[in-house]
C-alpha cells in the first residue's frame, strides 16, 4: 500500500515540468503541459475541430466583430469628448432592431475599476519623475490594451481572452524593447514597467475577469471548498509529513504560510496573487527547516504544501488558481521561484480534488468513516487552533479580571474611607451630644422653683419617669429596676431619677396632700410654669433627650407587655402599649390589668397620684397608639411632651376625665 | 430569455461576522443548503456560499462571505468587509461574550463598509432556551439604539434563518429602489447583470446605439 501511495505524494523536479518535454514547468489546468505547449496544442485541436462544433454559432459572430469595430471608434470619440452625443443622437434616428445579447456587453467602468485611483497614484509614484512622452506611451497602450479586452469580454471565452491577453504582454513587451521612447530605461525598469502594465489591466478587469459567470469556476470552488471542509480530519502523518503539529513554533510558522495563502484572495493582479503563493510555499520550507533542522528536498515539500492547504481552505482556490494560470504572464508561470512553486499548488489541488484511501495509507473503510462523518477525530492541530483561541480569551479575561481587581481595590479603599468617615461622624455626635448634655445640662432644674423643676422633668420624661421613680419606691423596687432601667439611656435616667426621687417625689407627690383635687392643682399649676417661664430651655432639654431616647427605650417596652417579667412592672408600661397590643393579646392584657390591681393595693396611698399621672399621659397616647410598635413609644413620648406643652390651658378642664377614667378604672377594678 | 448562471439581475455580497464558534458557518450552511452541520470545522479566513433568491420578482444572488471569528485571521477577514451589501452580525445567545463583543464588531462593520451597507444582528442558537445568557430585550435595545435589523435565529432548527438572509435582500433592494445605494459607486456591494434589455437606462441607451450601428 505504501508503495502506491509513494508516487502521488512524491514528485521529483521533472514531474512538474511540461508533458511537452521543453523544459518548463507544466500545471494541471494545462493537461501538465506548460502554456505554451497547452496553447499550441489546443490551437491544433480547434483547427481539426469544425467550426461549427464551436460554443458561438457563425450568425452571432458575424455583427458582434462589427460591432466590436464600431465600439472601438466610439469609445475613442468618448476619450476625446467631442462631437460624441451628435454621433450618438444620429445614430439613434436610424435604429431599427435591438439585438438582446448587447445590453450585457456594456461594461460599467466606474464599477469594473475600483483601484482606478489606487493605480494611478501608484504610477505616479513610480513613474512619476519619467518623462512626459513615456509615460503617455504606457497609459495609450493600457487604456488601448483594456477597452480591447473589455469588448471582448462577454463575446469571447475566457480562453480566448487568455490568449488576447498573453497577445498584449507581448506586444507591450516589444514594444519597451524597440520603441525609441522607451531606448534609456534599464532592463530592470523595463521589465517593471512591463509588470506595472500587466497588473494595471488585469486590476482594472478584476472583476469580469477573475471567476467570469460564463464559466462554472465558481462551482468548481465551491466543491473543492467542501471537499477540504470534508478532509479536516487529515493530518500530518497521514500525509507522511513531518510537520509537527504540537510544537509552537511550527504551528505559528504553519499559520504564516497558512496567512500567506489566504491573501492570494484578497489581492488582484495576477503578480500579487503569485506573490503570496511564494510567499506560503517559503514559509511552508521554513516549517520544514524547523522541523527536520536541515535541508528540504523537493520530496518533502509537496506533503507539507498540501497540509497547509488542507487547513487554509483559501477562498475560491480554484478561481483563483484559474485566473492565475490564463492571465499572468506566461514567462512568470514558466520559470523561476514563482513558476515552480505555483506548479507545486497546482499539483497540491489536484491531489486534494482526487485523493482516495491509498493516498492517505489508510482502508477503505476508514477513509470512508472519515469522509462521511461517522467517525471523528479531535485532531491536534484543530485542538491547536481552539487552545490558541482558548489563549486569546484567556488573556482578554485576564485584562478584564485586573480591571475587575482594580475597581475592587478602589471600592474597598472608598469603603474603608466611608467606614471612617462614619466613625468620625458618630465621635462628631457623640461629642456633640455630650457637648450639648454639657452645655444645656439638666440643671436647669436647680435654676429654677421646685414646683417648676417637678413640672418640667414630668413632660421631659414622660410618666414613665414618673413610674419609675414611683415605682423605685414600692415595695417590688428590684424587679422594677431590672425592667425598666434598659429603657432610658445611661446619662438622662441617673439624672432624671435623682431628680425625681429627690425633688418631684419627694417633695411634691409624696408630701403633697393625696386627694386628687390637690394634685391637679399642682399640676396646673407645673404646667403654667412651664408656658410662660423656661419654654425654651425646655425645649432644648427635649431636643437634648430625644435622639437618645429614640434608641433605646423601645425594644424593652414591646417586650415587656409579652413578658412575664413586663407585666409585672406594668404600672409603668401600661401608658406606653398600644391599644393595638391589648387587642391582639387579650390574655395578657387581662393579666396585665390583674397586676396593676395588686401594685395598687400595695401602695394604696401613693399610688392614686402615679395612676393618675398614668391616665393623663394614656388620653394623651391615645390618638398615636395606631402606629406600629417599635416606633410608637418613642413617638408618644415626644408628642405627648409637645402636646402637653400646647395644650396646657386645657388641662385643668381635663381633670373630669380623670375622674371619670378613676372611675371607669376603679369599676373595672 | 437567459438561461443557467445568468438567470439573476443582480448579485448582492454578504458578510457573516461574529465571535469563533457562533454558528457562522451553520447559519450559511443552512441557508445554502437547508441542512444543519453539527460538527463544522472552524473556519480558517474565509469561505464562500451562494443562492439565488427572488426579491419583488427580481433573481438575486447572494454571494456571502463566512468569516472566521478568531482574532488570528482578523487581517485576512477584513478585506472582505470592503464592498459588502450586508452584514449579518452573529452572536452566541448562550455565551454573553460573544454579545459583549459585538461593539467591536460593528466599530470594524462601520469603519470598512459603507454607509448604505445593511447591518442585521442575528441572535444564534435560540433553540438552546434554557441555556439562554443574553435575553432577547436587551439585544433588541442594542439593535434599535444602533440601527440594525435584529432577530433570533437557530441553525439547528432553521428557525428565522432564512428571514434573516431575505430580509437583508429586501433592505438593500429597498435601498436600490430609493437611489440611496448607488450602484455606480465602487465598493456598493451590488453587481447589476441587466437579464432584459429594457431595464437599465444608461446602458440601455448605448446599446441601442451599438445595435444602430451594426445594421
Ligand atoms: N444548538 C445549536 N448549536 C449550534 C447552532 N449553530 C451552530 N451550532 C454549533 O456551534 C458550533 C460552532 O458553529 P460554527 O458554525 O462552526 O461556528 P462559526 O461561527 O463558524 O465559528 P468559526 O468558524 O470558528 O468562526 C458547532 O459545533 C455547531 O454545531 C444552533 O443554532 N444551535
Ligand atoms: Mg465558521
Amino acid at each position: 500500500m505504501y508503495a502506491t501511495k509513494q508516487p502521488s505524494l512524491r514528485i521529483n523536479q521533472a514531474d512538474l515540468k511540461c508533458k511537452n518535454g521543453c523544459g518548463y514547468y507544466g500545471t494541471a489546468n494545462w493537461n501538465g503541459y506548460c502554456s505554451v505547449c497547452y496553447r499550441n496544442a489546443m490551437e491544433i485541436e480547434r483547427q481539426n475541430r469544425p467550426r461549427s462544433s464551436q460554443a458561438r454559432p457563425e450568425s452571432s459572430k458575424n455583427p458582434v466583430s462589427e460591432f466590436t469595430k464600431f465600439e472601438e471608434k466610439k469609445k475613442q470619440q468618448t476619450d476625446k469628448k467631442t462631437k460624441c452625443l451628435k454621433n450618438l443622437t444620429v445614430f439613434r434616428k436610424s435604429s431599427s432592431a435591438a439585438d438582446y445579447v448587447k445590453p450585457e456587453k456594456h461594461i460599467n467602468r466606474r464599477q469594473v475599476n475600483p483601484d482606478a485611483d489606487k493605480l494611478m497614484t501608484e504610477f505616479l509614484c513610480k513613474y512619476g519623475h519619467f518623462e512626459d512622452n513615456l509615460r503617455k506611451d504606457f497609459l495609450k497602450c493600457v487604456h488601448h490594451f483594456t477597452n480591447q479586452l473589455c469588448r471582448e469580454i462577454n463575446v469571447k471565452p475566457i480562453d480566448e481572452l487568455a490568449e488576447t491577453a498573453q497577445k498584449f504582454y507581448n506586444l507591450y513587451n516589444s514594444r519597451v524593447n524597440s520603441n525609441p521612447l522607451y531606448q534609456n530605461l534599464t532592463p530592470e525598469v523595463k521589465a517593471d514597467l512591463e509588470d506595472f502594465f500587466e497588473k494595471h489591466v488585469m486590476i482594472t478587469l478584476y472583476s469580469w475577469l477573475f471567476c467570469p459567470s460564463s464559466t462554472n469556476d465558481e462551482e468548481k470552488d465551491l466543491s473543492i471548498q467542501d471537499r477540504i471542509r470534508k478532509l479536516t480530519w487529515v493530518n500530518a502523518q497521514h500525509l507522511d509529513c513531518c510537520i509537527s503539529e504540537t510544537s509552537l513554533e511550527v504551528r505559528d510558522l504553519v499559520f504564516t504560510a497558512i496567512t500567506d495563502l489566504l491573501g492570494m484572495d484578497s489581492v488582484k493582479a495576477p503578480q500579487e496573487k503569485l506573490q503570496c503563493v511564494v510567499k506560503c510555499c517559503r514559509s511552508v520550507v521554513e516549517v520544514l527547516q524547523q522541523c527536520q533542522g536541515g535541508p528540504v528536498s523537493a520530496d518533502e515539500f509537496l506533503p507539507a504544501l498540501i497540509f497547509v492547504v488542507l487547513k487554509a481552505n483559501p477562498a475560491r482556490l480554484k478561481s483563483n488558481i484559474l485566473y492565475v494560470t490564463r492571465f499572468c504572464k506566461e514567462a512568470r508561470l514558466m520559470q523561476g521561484e514563482g513558476g515552480y512553486y505555483f506548479t507545486n499548488l497546482c499539483c497540491a489541488v489536484s491531489f486534494i480534488e482526487n485523493l482516495t484511501a491509498e493516498s492517505l495509507n489508510l482502508g477503505e473503510q476508514e477513509f470512508d468513516d472519515y469522509m462521511s462523518g461517522r467517525v471523528t477525530t479531535v485532531s491536534a492541530w484543530d485542538s491547536a487552533l481552539v487552545a490558541c483561541e482558548g489563549m486569546h480569551q484567556l488573556c482578554e479575561h485576564l485584562t478584564l479580571l485586573k480591571a475587575l481587581k482594580e475597581q475592587h481595590v478602589t471600592i474597598q479603599e472608598e469603603k474603608n474611607k466611608l467606614m471612617e468617615d462614619i466613625k468620625e461622624l458618630k465621635n462628631h455626635i457623640k461629642s456633640e451630644v455630650a457637648s450639648i448634655f454639657e452645655r444645656t445640662p439638666l440643671t436647669i432644674k436647680p435654676r429654677k422653683t421646685p414646683l417648676p423643676c417637678q413640672a418640667d422633668s414630668k413632660p421631659s420624661t414622660g410618666s414613665l419617669m414618673a413610674n419609675v421613680a414611683l415605682a423605685m419606691q414600692s415595695a417590688d423596687k428590684s424587679k422594677l429596676n431590672l425592667n425598666i432601667t434598659p429603657c432610658i439611656t445611661a446619662t438622662i435616667p441617673e439624672k432624671v431619677l435623682e431628680s425625681l426621687n429627690s425633688s418631684v417625689f419627694d417633695e411634691c407627690n409624696l408630701e403633697s396632700p393625696e386627694d386628687n383635687t390637690n394634685i391637679n392643682a399642682v399640676l396646673s399649676k407645673v404646667n403654667y410654669e412651664i408656658d410662660f417661664s423656661d419654654l425654651s430651655t425646655d425645649t432644648s432639654t427635649a431636643e437634648g433627650l430625644t435622639p437618645d431616647k429614640r434608641i433605646s427605650p423601645t425594644p424593652s417596652f414591646t417586650a415587656d407587655p409579652f413578658s412575664p417579667i413586663g407585666a409585672n412592672c406594668c404600672v409603668t408600661q401600661e401608658p406606653l402599649i398600644p391599644l393595638s397590643v391589648p387587642l391582639q393579646m387579650p390574655s395578657g392584657k387581662e393579666s396585665e390589668r390583674k397586676q396593676n390591681v395588686s401594685v395598687f393595693e400595695d401602695v394604696t396611698d401613693n399610688q392614686e397620684e402615679e395612676t393618675l399621672l398614668d391616665k393623663l399621659d394614656r388620653v394623651q397616647d391615645t390618638p398615636v397608639t395606631n402606629l406600629p410598635l417599635p416606633l410608637n413609644p418613642t413617638k408618644t413620648e415626644y408628642t405627648g411632651f409637645s402636646k402637653q406643652g400646647s395644650k396646657i390651658p386645657s388641662i385643668p378642664c381635663n381633670t373630669g376625665d380623670f375622674h371619670s377614667l378613676e372611675t371607669s378604672n376603679s369599676k373595672r377594678d | 430569455m437567459s438561461a443557467g448562471p445568468y438567470n439573476y439581475s443582480y448579485i448582492f455580497k454578504y458578510i457573516i461576522i461574529g465571535d469563533m464558534g457562533v454558528g457562522k458557518s451553520c447559519l450559511l450552511h443552512q441557508f445554502t443548503e437547508k441542512k444543519f452541520m453539527a460538527d463544522c470545522p472552524h473556519t480558517i479566513g474565509v469561505e464562500f456560499g451562494t443562492r439565488i433568491i427572488e426579491v419583488s420578482g427580481q433573481k438575486i444572488k447572494l454571494q456571502i462571505w463566512d468569516t472566521a471569528g478568531q482574532e488570528r485571521f482578523r487581517a485576512v477577514t477584513r478585506s472582505y468587509y470592503r464592498g459588502a451589501a450586508g452584514a449579518l452580525m452573529v452572536y452566541d445567545i448562550t455565551r454573553r461574550s460573544t454579545y459583549n463583543h459585538l461593539s467591536s464588531w460593528l466599530t470594524d462593520t462601520r469603519n470598512l463598509t459603507n454607509p448604505s451597507t445593511v447591518i442585521f444582528l442575528i441572535g444564534n442558537k435560540c433553540d438552546l432556551e434554557g441555556q439562554r445568557d443574553v435575553t432577547y430585550e436587551e439585544a433588541s435595545k442594542f439593535a434599535e439604539e444602533n440601527g440594525l435589523l435584529f432577530v433570533e435565529a437557530s441553525a439547528k432548527t432553521g428557525d428565522n434563518v432564512e428571514e434573516a438572509f431575505l430580509e437583508t435582500a429586501k433592505k438593500i433592494y429597498q435601498s436600490i429602489q430609493d437611489g440611496r445605494l448607488d450602484l455606480n459607486a465602487a465598493e456598493s456591494g451590488v453587481q447589476h447583470k441587466p437579464s432584459q434589455p429594457g431595464r437599465t437606462n444608461l446602458n440601455g441607451d448605448q446599446a441601442g446605439v451599438k445595435d444602430n450601428c451594426a445594421c
